[in-house]
């Protein structure tokens, strides 16, 4: 009766070892208790003893590392036929397991919820890393009440903020808060849990301030573009959509993108990817705060049929009707103020895209042409870019672009 | 109310148990006829005789050891080591055996010896005599560590070690045998694991052991002048720490001291900041200060001593520095 | 109370019996950990039996004993049963510390077995201690402290000694001198052949005896229990021999292959006691089985055994 030899465990934390040199042949007699085989563990090289008597049907393994348990021989009687088992001792190396999904799913849905940052002047101050010093305590209070301690000076060691220094701000009226607690006896601040909604607005908004960004600004005369404007106008069908400036901005960004492929990508973890189909997102402000409906395929849609998008979009975001399909796969996003009245801004990057264009108002403004200062209606645009996915040069040849196709919408064709 | 010392306390709880309980006995160096090197058991000998006050040879291994056999045994043995820096030569008995007996054998044994010992600097006895150690015990699992630092603490914890069915370390300190206290007629024990308040307080919590809590009664003295109202909790017991009335204490106050002897660094103040801005981190509005010896061994001249080892002085800087203010 | 001076041969077979179930014990215990059934490292007492059952069997049942690392043999000799040994090997909660102490930390308090401890020399003291609590309430009863003569180098080992005999208490110190101290020959370890001295050195009666020859044991243990129970310590040395290595594995490079082969052919307790007992071959052979059963037995109780809770660690931590 065939007996497999398995490899020993020898010594307290032995996993393997490694087999030097067999003492009998293949086919040769062995006695238990005779030394089979010298083995190299981590500490000595010894002799190991045969454990059966019988003959030496197979050698499976020659030579080299064995983990312990791995049948190595097969001692048995004399012309059995032998079949080694593999490697029942070896553990089997465990399926990697498949790599944690992307966070993709995540980010479509809080696409649906980005949001742009207002003009600069009411940013909180910041210390030189943008920490604020401040006692736990003190953002404990200042937390509860509602308060910003980025507008407050420190009374603690080295400007610590601590908790007197909230709790006077919390009853003095603070110009350089943005948001404080209402001053006078009594007044009670109201506190607005936030929405999920708000809250992966928040949370987004964190991501894209992990960004590093640069922003380029042009200002485009807007002549020829409201000419156009005025001429689909003329030629519209009857009921359908009228369509507007940004309607034409959204075409002419269309073909931009994918003239400039580089803007029209996402920035994902260490990969940079490149769509070789513009589908711009339009900031809409819907009654739970922004949302970002995106139009596909802006380069080859005209005009007339972005308008129509865009009017249907902006109808169910209004009436919350919107669907997870509105909402994804966006590569380029257009925020547009104008209406509002705000001239120029500049947006906050909608990860994972790498560029925002943001638009304001078409004012207007003097321009010089030809050495003399005319009128001319013109528009201030704001790009806003990743530089871990741009350089300076790709972003600026893109708005040269959008600014020309904006100047003379034929150059877009 | 009798007024007794602290050593007056310690004698009088050991005889207490010993007249009561005949499984109770003492084993140490010196403790028979000249009453131990700090006098605690004086008078001791005579009341009880030789067998259950019982000198030692030098063999601090042994006679822990002892000590654990016969805890083993059901007796309720109480062994003293002369100096706290002496624990080192038992430190085997005491940590791989009384420790983990329990648990080793599945809950089968138990090991209700009390280790008595006692330690502090201030008398330039050199660096090998003048350590506080604590910090080895408290982080020894299967141990429990008390260090009392009233008369009337010393007098309740030290029946309650020895009552207790575990083995306690117990720290007496040098310095402290001398001070006196009203104390009550019956001895009342005091339950192991429970701080006490020794001082109450608005303004900042000071936790602090042994020797240091008199300096820390001291400083408050000074911090009340500058207007600063200083809480002081002693612990009383090192292992099992009484961390509910320590947070407590700091969420009402919102500052926190920690004071011992012992060297600073490393520490058992160490855990209980820890624990601290585990449990009150929201509460804190300073950070937490820490007062301990230097890091370094206790020089024997005088200046050098007195420079290492922390004081009154010390205490009102750290509470100080919690209330600190740069403007306004 | 029968005649113990000189064991009957029934008696004889008995002692036996229990070395060769220590035996088979541990050679059982060898080849699970060989293949890889068994956590932790394991020292087995393979050649030292007829120390633990002579002595151990020179005992009462409510006197105590503590051991070594080399704790297996003693364990069964004081009475623990083998399934309840074998259990603990596997970390089960039927094993006699419940799971939580191995192979070195083997206790059985109803038994009389303080534990067995890890650190060299760490028992000695709590036996001398526990000798004093049988002397302070007045109980005839011994304690008893296995070591090696590795371990009469140590502190604890001179401060028990001279503490036993200075209270005088009832404590048996047995020193099974196997000449090495797991790779330390005698000769780089000791300064003296006669261990004997070294209770001299501290005033206290000493035996000495062939460890290999339990009939020897035996008689000189009982003699020496009398005298211990009188309350006087003695210091019981065995001169016997470590057929194995130190712990389970050891190649024993250190060891000559004339020191190994001699102490396997010419100091076997079991080939040297088997002759004395009159028995048959058949006989012996059926008894050989019935241990062989019993270790079976053994090793599928534990197989079968409970698997402690992770959270049980943080039980028996007080009392």
């Amino acid at each position: 009766m065939a007996n497999e030899v398995k490899l020993p465990r020898l010594g307290q934390g032995m996993e393997a070892g490694t087999i030097v040199k067999w003492l009998k042949s293949e086919g040769e007699t062995v006695e238990k208790g005779e030394p089979l085989y010298e083995l190299d563990t981590e500490k000595v090289t010894q002799e190991v003893e045969a454990d059966f008597s019988g003959v030496l049907l197979k050698i499976a393994i020659e030579e080299g590392e064995v983990p312990v348990g791995q049948t190595i021989a097969v001692i048995g009687d004399q012309g059995e036929t032998v079949e080694v088992g593999g490697d029942d001792g070896a553990p089997q190396s465990a399926e990697k397991p498949a790599r944690a999904p992307k966070r993709d799913a995540e980010r479509e849905l809080g696409r649906a919820a980005s949001i742009e940052e207002q003009v600069t002047e009411v940013k909180a101050p910041k210390r030189e890393d943008g920490r604020v010093k401040a006692s736990p305590l003190a953002r404990r209070i200042a937390r509860e009440r509602g308060i910003e301690l980025g507008g407050l000076s420190g009374t603690g060691p080295e400007g610590r903020i601590v908790a007197e220094d909230v709790e006077r701000a919390a009853t003095t009226p603070s110009t350089a808060a943005p948001a404080v607690a209402p001053a006078g006896a009594g007044a009670e601040a109201e506190v607005e849990q936030l929405s999920s909604t708000r809250r992966t607005i928040a949370r987004r908004l964190t991501e894209a301030w992990q960004a590093p960004v640069f922003q380029l600004g042009v200002t485009a005369d807007m002549t020829q573009t409201l000419a156009l404007r005025e001429q689909l106008l003329a030629r519209q069908a009857e009921g359908s959509v009228r369509p507007t400036v940004s309607d034409i901005l959204t075409k002419l960004c269309g073909v931009a993108l994918v003239r400039h492929r580089e803007l029209n990508a996402h920035f994902v973890e260490d990969e940079l990817r490149r769509f070789p189909s513009a589908a711009v997102g339009l900031a809409v402000a819907a009654e739970r705060g922004l949302i970002v409906p995106v139009i596909p395929s802006c380069e080859t849609k005209s005009v007339t049929e972005i308008a129509a998008a865009r009017a249907d979009l902006v109808e169910r975001a209004r009436g919350g009707k919107l669907q997870r399909s509105d909402l994804e796969g966006g590569t380029f996003t257009i925020s547009n103020l104008g209406m509002f009245g705000v001239e120029r801004f500049v947006a906050v990057l909608n990860p994972p895209q790498v560029a925002i264009l943001a638009v304001g108002s078409t004012e207007e403004r003097p321009v010089v042409e030809d050495g003399a200062v005319v009128v001319r209606p013109t528009m201030e645009l704001m790009l806003t870019c990743d530089h871990r996915a741009v350089d300076g040069a790709p972003a600026a040849a893109f708005l040269r672009d959008v600014k020309a196709f904006l100047e003379q919408p034929a150059l877009a064709l | 109310m009798p007024e007794l010392s602290y050593r007056e306390a310690v004698r009088d709880a050991l005889s207490r148990a010993m007249r009561r309980d005949d499984d109770v006995f003492i084993i140490g160096e010196d403790i028979a006829e000249m009453g131990g090197s700090m006098g605690v058991t004086m008078g001791m000998l005579d009341e009880f005789g030789p067998e259950r006050v019982r000198n030692a040879p030098i063999s601090e291994m042994a006679i822990v050891g002892a000590g654990i056999g016969a805890a083993m045994q059901g007796m309720r043995p109480v062994v003293e080591v002369m100096y706290e820096d002496f624990l080192t030569l038992a430190m085997e008995q005491i940590v791989n055996q009384a420790a983990k007996h329990r648990s080793m054998s599945g809950g089968q044994v138990k090991v209700p010896l009390t280790v008595r010992t006692q330690g502090g600097a201030g008398w330039s006895p050199g660096a090998q005599h003048a350590q506080q150690v604590e910090a080895w015990f408290v982080h020894v699992p299967g141990l429990k560590v008390v260090f009392p630092s009233t008369p009337t603490d010393v007098r309740g914890l030290l029946w309650s070690a020895i009552y207790d069915d575990n083995p306690v370390v117990f720290f007496e300190h040098r310095t402290l045998y001398g001070i006196k206290e009203d104390v009550p007629e019956e001895l009342e024990p005091i339950p192991i694991g429970q701080a006490r308040v020794h001082r109450e307080g608005e303004d900042v919590t000071v936790v602090a052991t042994g020797r240091l809590v008199h300096e820390a009664v001291a400083a408050a003295k000074d911090a009340e002048e500058d207007g600063v109202s200083v809480e002081i909790v002693d612990p009383r017991t090192l292992q099992p720490l009484d961390e509910d009335t320590i947070v407590e204490s700091v969420k009402k106050t919102n500052r926190c001291v920690v004071a011992h002897e012992a060297v600073a660094r490393m520490g058992f103040g160490a855990e209980v900041a820890a624990v601290v801005q585990e449990k009150a981190f929201d509460y804190l509005d300073a950070p937490i200060e820490r007062v301990g010896a230097k890091f370094a061994p206790i020089p024997f001249a005088p200046v050098m001593e007195e420079y290492v080892v922390p004081h009154a002085g010390d205490v009102l800087e750290a509470i100080r520095r919690t209330v600190a203010r740069d403007g306004a | 109370m029968e005649q113990r001076d000189a064991p009957s041969k029934e008696i004889l077979r008995d002692f036996y019996r229990e070395m060769l179930l220590i035996r088979r014990f541990e050679e059982k215990v060898e080849e699970l950990f060989r293949a890889g059934d068994l956590p932790g490292f394991l020292h087995v007492a393979i050649g030292q039996e007829a120390v633990a059952v002579g002595v151990c069997r020179a005992l009462e049942e409510h006197d105590v004993i503590a051991s070594t690392h080399r704790a297996h043999g003693h364990t069964l000799a004081k009475g623990t049963p083998p399934e309840a040994v074998m259990a603990e090997l596997f970390g089960k909660q039927e094993g006699c510390s419940r799971g939580y102490g191995g192979s070195m930390h083997l206790y059985d308090v109803e038994r009389g077995n303080l534990g067995a401890n890890a650190v060299v020399g760490g028992g000695l003291p709590a036996i001398v201690g526990a000798a004093l609590a049988f002397k302070f309430r007045g109980e005839s009863r011994v304690a008893v402290a296995f070591f090696g003569d590795g371990a009469t180098n140590i502190g604890t080992f001179h401060e028990s000694l001279n503490l036993a005999q200075l209270w005088q208490v009832p404590a048996l110190f047995v020193c099974e001198n196997n000449r090495w101290a797991e790779s330390t020959p005698a000769s780089q370890q000791l300064t003296i052949e006669d261990l004997t001295q070294r209770a001299a050195a501290y005033g206290m009666e000493s035996v000495r005896v062939y460890g290999q020859d339990v009939e020897g044991v035996y008689r000189e243990a009982v003699r020496a229990v009398e005298r211990v129970r009188e309350g006087c310590p003695v210091f019981f040395l065995c001169d016997t021999y470590r057929l194995h290595g130190h712990y389970i594995g050891d190649p024993q490079v250190y060891r000559s292959k004339e020191d190994i082969e001699d102490a396997r052919d010419n100091h076997d307790p079991l080939e040297l006691a088997r002759p004395q007992l009159e028995l048959s071959d058949d006989e012996l052979d059926q008894m050989d089985s019935e241990i062989a059963d019993i270790v079976e037995r053994a090793v599928e109780f534990a197989r079968n055994g409970t698997d402690p809770d992770p959270e049980d660690a943080l039980r028996n931590v007080y009392a």
